[in-house]
């Protein structure tokens, strides 16, 4: 019981302990600074945005497609909250409901749009991102915009027990996700789906309404994220989103989603953001080039991807044994 | 075959569309301002990009023909190009070899690719996704310890500027001069327009190439060594996309990071709107170029309106979500006309 525990939460496992050793280390060799109250809050509060963007990447990658355009998404709902907030005053509840549909709205005309062409997501969201990148650049144009009320900022600067509020809003999603998944009957179909797109409509399934739920899921949760930006930042610029397309799949891959499809992992996600986050942390504190992040986790994520492989076939392959002894 | 069928399938054909649609957007924008029209400013690095992004859409293509993709074809080119620099600055290598080591370069991170795509039975376009992601901290990394703030090999080969500024104009045989708007840089994209054309065409190479494409399980079953192909199919990939990175870095006179930042969606565009199947097995060469010209003519065309890059943008991923939706119901209706005549 205990061994098959540890087996299926192998990856969760190693990368939290990765997670502690990796902090413990940076804790040491800054001399405690990294514990101090602001530079903890940073790093917890700069950890919000890779956990919901990753959820945003996973739920597509487990019906075994990808979202191309998460970033330009984002760049377009977080624009479009600060454009209605500061040149249309706005209230602020009703620019970000806005801000977040829109989000939805477009991941649901790319779920509509494979549904349709039945191309791969892929090809969709490059179309789509394209697109997005244009009527970001023409919403922001070349400034920032950060003329909107003070009490957003103030709102994304509190803090619960020393815990920021927006990590809290990120954890919640992710833990609604969980239950979505793990508990109703709808998530469940999106697995299915994404294990076995045949046995899945042979069992009843609709897959097509599964790409549609995910890739409108994906959406609403680039919402969420553009939310948790525009209450962090200082501003909004045409630079929003741009940085996300590769910390988007670094944590799902190495919390180890499986990018063929079928599985979703949350917890491993959270912690797989951490750990990115503790190399962004790392390269500023032996102040290393920016390029050696992207480096770092391009090779993680390449080789994560190559051992998870492995490891699926190794287990295949011992199955197969099993059935030639018997 | 008669006149009258043999007109239709001329006019049906996907090519004949794209190129009728390009001369005509090319007009309507040249009469709608005729600064278009300008050879110096407008058509001749029209054609120059052109001849850079065909051969992308070529590299693209070399893997969509096995039902793959390649989505680190710009990283392959910033890869290529990284080589190509390095050898200008420090190996002090004169034109031809330096870009011949940039080839090289891109064959062998196309062939690696191809190898771990077989060895590890993932996905493609899971393994030339993470390739990117590494490539691109790794080309970055690499410019900014080299050459510090910079971030470019600024040393020009002997030659490179005679590659992006002249066109055939200075050929002459006898009085008759070639045209000043060919660029030399689309020299080397028709060269690898035929021989792409004649491997897919001519070749049991081609052809098997193809048949892993279209149905992989009976490519195996008729003897056809399907991985080595698809090995094959990655290595002709990287090489293409190394020649578009060396050409770039020779049109901007320069070997940076950002060589081959933009070459994904074009990569899909010209072999898409050619009619290039995603799934495989059905490649357009030709169709690439004109596909290509035909996105070039539509955002040269915008510019030239004053029309700025976030218009281009929204066009430039319309034409492609378009040319796919068209490409699908043309499907459908096909197999509903074949349902009703059975």
């Amino acid at each position: 019981m205990l061994k098959t525990f540890f087996q299926h939460r192998m990856t969760e496992l190693s990368l939290t302990i990765i997670f502690i050793i990796g902090f413990g280390i940076l804790v040491a060799t800054s001399h405690g600074i990294l514990l101090h109250r602001n530079s903890l809050q940073g790093f917890l509060t700069y950890l919000a945005v890779p956990i919901v963007i990753g959820m945003a990447q996973m739920v597509v990658l487990c019906i075994g497609q990808m979202n191309l355009a998460v970033g330009a998404m984002g760049g377009v709902s977080s624009g479009v909250m600060a454009v209605l907030m500061a040149q249309h005053h706005y209230p602020i509840w009703l620019a970000l409901l806005i801000g977040f549909l829109v989000a939805t709205g477009v991941g649901a005309i790319n779920g509509a749009l494979v549904v349709l062409t039945q191309l791969n997501g892929f090809i969709i969201t490059l179309g789509t991102m394209t697109i997005l990148l244009g009527f970001q650049y023409r919403l922001v144009r070349s400034f920032t915009i950060d003329g909107y009320p003070i009490s957003l900022p103030n709102f994304g600067a509190k803090s619960v027990l020393g815990f920021p509020l927006i990590l809290m809003i990120a954890i919640a999603t992710s833990v609604l996700l969980s239950l979505f998944f793990s508990r109703t009957a709808t998530g469940r179909r999106v697995l299915a789906t994404g294990g076995n797109a045949l046995a899945a409509r042979l069992s009843g399934v609709s897959n097509n309404r599964s790409v549609l739920i995910a890739h409108t899921l994906s959406g609403a949760l680039v919402g969420v994220a553009s939310i948790i930006t525009i209450a962090s930042l200082p501003g909004i610029n045409r630079s929003i989103g741009g940085d996300w397309m590769l910390s988007s799949f670094a944590a799902p891959i190495i919390g180890g989603v499986l990018m063929a499809g079928g599985t979703v992992a949350v917890y491993g996600t959270i912690v797989a953001a951490g750990v990115v986050r503790l190399v962004d942390i790392a390269r500023a504190q032996y102040s290393l080039d920016p390029s050696i992040v992207s480096l770092t986790v391009g090779v993680v994520v390449l080789s994560t991807v190559a051992l998870s492989e492995w490891r699926r076939r190794r287990s295949e392959r011992a199955r197969e044994g099993m059935k030639v002894s018997r | 075959m008669s006149v009258a069928s043999k007109a239709k399938r001329v006019i049906s054909d996907q090519r004949v569309i794209l190129l009728a649609l390009t001369v005509v957007l090319f007009l309507f924008f040249g009469f709608k301002n005729s600064a278009f029209f300008n050879t110096d400013f407008v058509l001749y690095p029209l054609l120059r990009d052109g001849a850079v992004l065909t051969v992308i859409g070529l590299a693209q293509l070399c893997a969509l023909s096995i039902g793959h993709l390649n989505l680190a074809v710009g990283r392959m080119a910033a890869v290529a190009a990284l080589a190509a620099g390095s050898a200008y600055q420090y190996l002090h290598f004169s034109l031809i070899p330096g870009v011949i080591v940039g080839l090289l370069a891109g064959s062998i991170l196309g062939a690696v690719t191809g190898l771990i795509i077989v060895k590890s039975q993932v996905n493609a376009f899971i393994v030339t996704l993470a390739m990117d992601f590494a490539l691109l901290g790794f080309v970055t990394f690499i410019y900014v310890s080299f050459t510090g703030a910079t971030a470019a090999f600024i040393t020009k080969p002997k030659g490179m500027d005679y590659w992006r500024n002249t066109s055939l104009h200075q050929y002459c045989i006898a009085k008759l001069c070639g045209p000043s708007v060919f660029p030399m840089m689309l020299i080397p994209s028709i060269i690898a327009l035929a021989l792409v054309g004649f491997l897919f065409a001519r070749t049991k190479l081609g052809r098997e190439l193809l048949a892993t494409g279209s149905n992989l399980r009976a490519a195996k079953l008729s003897g056809i060594p399907v991985d080595r192909r698809v090995i094959i199919a990655h290595t002709f990939s990287g090489l293409l996309a190394a020649l578009a990175g060396v050409m770039l870095a020779f049109t901007n006179g320069s070997f940076t990071a950002a060589i081959g930042s933009q070459f994904m969606l074009p990569s899909f565009l010209g072999p898409v709107l050619g009619g290039t199947l995603l799934v495989g097995g059905s490649v357009a060469v030709l169709g690439t170029f004109i596909g290509t010209m035909l996105t070039l003519v539509i955002r040269q065309g915008l510019s030239v309106q004053g029309i700025g890059l976030e218009t281009l943008n929204i066009a430039l991923g319309l034409v492609l979500l378009t040319a796919l939706s068209l490409g699908q119901i043309q499907k459908m209706l096909v197999s509903l006309r074949m349902r009703g005549r059975g």
